[in-house]
């Protein structure tokens, strides 16, 4: 009895800790990075947190913002919503303004919380695509191209440097969840426009096993395969896509598909695949320079130094780099104590930040949270990711559109 | 000496077929109660809506279950299904315009319709391949879900819940959800707590030791499992527009996915077949132990007690929590409930020790 008053004694303890409103002028500013750690998004996560972590820990070792040192308050959510819930309003008290959950269930389930909350969450690479819409969702940043951007930018690419897509077949073989049929609609529309073949080809999740779809794609004779998968299932895709047939120069992916993918796949058999990229990949970048030398040479880094470089990696570099300048422009502008509204005025003075060549430019408004929806073509070339193209963007007409639709939906409380 | 018996005499047959005829069981369930009902006053918001809240909610679902697998004896692994089917149900009828009230009901019956499907399955089958089955259907639930937009609500797949009233008080705010997800939890015990002691909860209890024996004294199989699984199913779904409604406040399919049922599988066994308060005991340690665990580990790595790589950092409650189950299995089979019921055995006799149980 007596430990069991002791464990309350220390409950309470706890849930006395830390309630505090927004970081005051001494206090750090602090970002909550509640990520998905043993769960689903484990092929992501770990890189892309040490990713975040290795660029706070620079910004903070270069003085931090004005004297301000970032925090980084991390936790495992475990792809639970629930769990994320409970992490997300366990920060919020602790003062995170800024929050970043990398799992589309969890933002998801937060989007109406961090609206009410004005509290910024950053959805890279995940949550609702519509969020780009600023003006409907004034707290969530998608920040770099959403699926639908990089669905038109991959067919665009075929458009312009594969042979054109009039006439063409293109398949679209995802992983049966919302994600993989996310881009179905702005490629449809494509399909009209262009005057190509489109159809779509599901696998069952998680995608291990593929076999019986692709004997349909190959029915099918497509010129192009387009994979919209995640995680071990792309390697799988790839791997069935060679095995019928498909040369490896037309199989193009989303945004999944890193350099393990590639070494599960085979490093020579994989060469000429392509992906789509938001973010530079390698050390070869002025940032990547500084966290090797200030963060990863003396010792600080977040994990094991043979991740630096890799593709979530720098993703989650970059994502920082963004978060910390919106944090920058916010502390110019507003000074401290940076609050979330603060900070997404910050976020909205963005222009033109492309962490020193790390990424493409991307300028946030008002009305857009997307920043532009760029990114770039690039190819296994048997040891490494190279960009064959350069930043560019394709159809916003059709994404935009599509955004206002589920915005508008949003709006509506459809 | 703390569950006194000595003294209290029942005079009248009410009185002793009273669902807690020990005063000692009464007043505590009143002081939980009022503990529960007085929660918004003394906890934090964060405490209120981040464990209160879908704490009290697991557990109406978790009881739902136990209804089926712990007193009926009926497998189910797919019941997250159906409280996907009670979610989005309620989410559309809302939003057709139809009152909360009545979209509850109706989540309710549309969850126990297609529930009682798949339960017909039991008719012919037992055990493992109820399971087979059941698991069928959280299979099929989930590809409808996902494969129609119509259901789903297109391209983002999330359904916001429209705003509401229940009984002319709007369900806005922590308090008033708290409310509401306490209605539900509490109709829903007192819903098990008396099945347990009719005519209908007995029948489920002799179908479920042996379903032949039952029908040989009289014990229709057919009807009675067919109605654990509408009871079952129906409560379910209720629970799931409830959880949608007080707790997510939007609906998305990985919210009902295979490892959801999982879990509500482990609340009823961790907690103990067919034991109310183990429902809740289960429902805490399933959805509350792996956030408290992440918390401590957390806090004492940043306390600097534990320096290790932050990838074993957030493995380290899972491998805690799996050790804790295991733990909970070998020492107590019958789970939390039994555990509670040896404390309760052992004081009701406290300061003597000749009770074995």
């Amino acid at each position: 009895m007596k430990s069991f008053l002791k464990g309350l004694a220390g409950a309470a303890s706890i849930a006395a800790i830390g309630i505090s409103g927004a970081a005051k002028a001494d206090e750090p500013i602090r970002f909550a990075l509640l990520q998905d750690f043993t769960a689903v998004y484990t092929f992501v996560t770990d890189e892309y947190n040490q990713g975040q972590r290795d660029y706070i820990e620079l910004v903070n070792r270069e003085g931090g913002l004005n004297g301000h040192e970032i925090e980084a308050i991390i936790r495992d959510t475990g792809n639970e919503p629930q769990r994320g819930i409970e992490a997300y309003n366990r920060a919020r008290r602790e003062g995170a303004i800024l929050v970043d959950f990398l799992s589309t269930p969890v933002s998801r389930a937060a989007v109406n919380r961090v609206l009410d909350d004005e509290v910024v969450m950053i959805t890279v690479l995940h949550g609702r695509g519509d969020a780009s819409d600023g003006t409907t969702f004034p707290y969530i940043f998608p920040m770099m191209a959403t699926y639908w951007s990089q669905a038109t930018l991959l067919l665009d690419y075929i458009d312009r440097e594969q042979g054109g897509l009039e006439g063409k077949r293109i398949a679209h073989v995802y992983i049966d969840s919302p994600f993989g049929r996310e881009p179905v609609p702005v490629m449809e529309e494509l399909a009209q426009r262009k005057d190509f073949e489109l159809r779509t080809y599901a696998y069952p999740s998680p995608g291990n096993e593929q076999s019986a779809t692709w004997s349909d794609v190959r029915r099918f004779r497509p010129d192009h395969v387009i994979l919209w998968g995640a995680g071990g299932g792309q390697a799988v895709s790839v791997r069935e896509a060679i095995r019928n047939g498909i040369p490896q120069e037309n199989i193009l992916s989303v945004v999944w598909m890193a350099e393990t993918d590639a070494r599960t796949i085979g490093e020579e058999r994989a060469t000429g695949i392509k992906r789509f990229e938001a973010v530079a990949t390698g050390t070869d970048l002025p940032i990547m320079q500084r966290i090797l030398e200030e963060v990863i040479e003396p010792g600080h880094g977040a994990g094991p130094s043979e991740n630096v470089g890799t593709t979530y990696y720098n993703i989650g570099v970059a994502s920082m780099a963004v978060a910390t300048e919106a944090a920058r422009l916010a502390l110019e502008e507003h000074g401290a104590p940076l609050t979330g509204t603060s900070l997404r005025d910050g976020f909205r003075m963005i222009r033109d930040f492309d962490a020193e060549g790390m990424m493409p430019p991307v300028s946030f408004a008002e009305d857009d949270h997307q920043g532009g929806g760029y990114g770039r073509v690039s190819r296994w070339n048997g040891e490494a990711w190279e960009a064959v193209t350069d930043w560019f963007t394709a159809h916003q007409d059709i994404v935009w559109e599509e955004i206002e639709k589920d915005a508008a939906g949003f709006r509506e409380g459809r | 000496m703390f569950y006194r018996l000595s003294g209290v005499h029942h005079t009248r047959y009410e009185t002793a077929r009273r669902i807690w005829p020990v005063p000692a069981d009464r007043r505590m369930v009143y002081l939980v109660l009022a503990l529960a009902v007085a929660a918004p006053l003394y906890m934090s918001d964060l405490y209120l809506t981040s464990y209160m809240l879908p704490w009290l909610i697991w557990s109406a679902a978790a009881l739902s279950l136990t209804l089926l697998m712990g007193i009926a004896g009926q497998l189910h692994f797919g019941f997250a299904a159906v409280m996907a089917i009670g979610a989005y149900t309620s989410i559309h009828l809302t939003r057709a315009g139809v009152p909360l009230e009545l979209a509850l009901i109706g989540a309710g019956l549309v969850a126990a319709g297609i529930g009682c499907i798949f339960g017909a399955a039991a008719l012919r089958v037992k055990g493992l391949y109820l399971v087979m089955a059941t698991l069928a259907m959280q299979y099929l639930v989930d590809w409808t879900i996902i494969n129609v937009p119509a259901i789903s609500g297109g391209a983002q797949a999330t359904l916001s819940t429209p705003s509401v009233t229940f009984l002319f008080v709007p369900l806005r705010g922590d308090t008033a959800l708290y409310y509401g997800a306490l209605l539900w939890a509490v109709i829903v015990t007192m819903l098990v707590l008396n099945i347990k002691r009719t005519s209908f909860g007995r029948a489920l209890v002799a179908i479920r030791d042996k379903d032949f024996a039952a029908a040989v004294i009289g014990v229709n199989p057919f009807k009675y499992k067919l109605l654990a699984f509408f009871t079952s199913s129906f409560l379910g779904g209720v629970s799931g527009a409830v959880l949608a409604f007080c707790y997510y406040q939007a609906v998305t399919p990985e919210q009902f996915g295979f490892n959801v049922s999982i879990q509500l599988v482990a609340m009823v066994l961790v907690g103990g077949l067919g034991s109310v308060i183990g429902a809740y005991l289960g429902a805490g340690f399933v959805l509350l132990m792996p956030i408290v665990l992440t918390n401590v580990v957390a806090y004492m790595a940043i306390a600097g007690w534990l320096s290790v790589s932050s990838n074993l950092l957030a493995h380290i409650p899972l491998m805690v929590y799996g050790g804790l189950i295991v733990g909970f299995i070998l020492f107590e089979p019958l789970g939390l409930a039994k555990i509670y019921d040896n404390v309760r055995k052992y004081f009701l006799v406290w300061p003597f020790r000749h009770t074995q149980s």
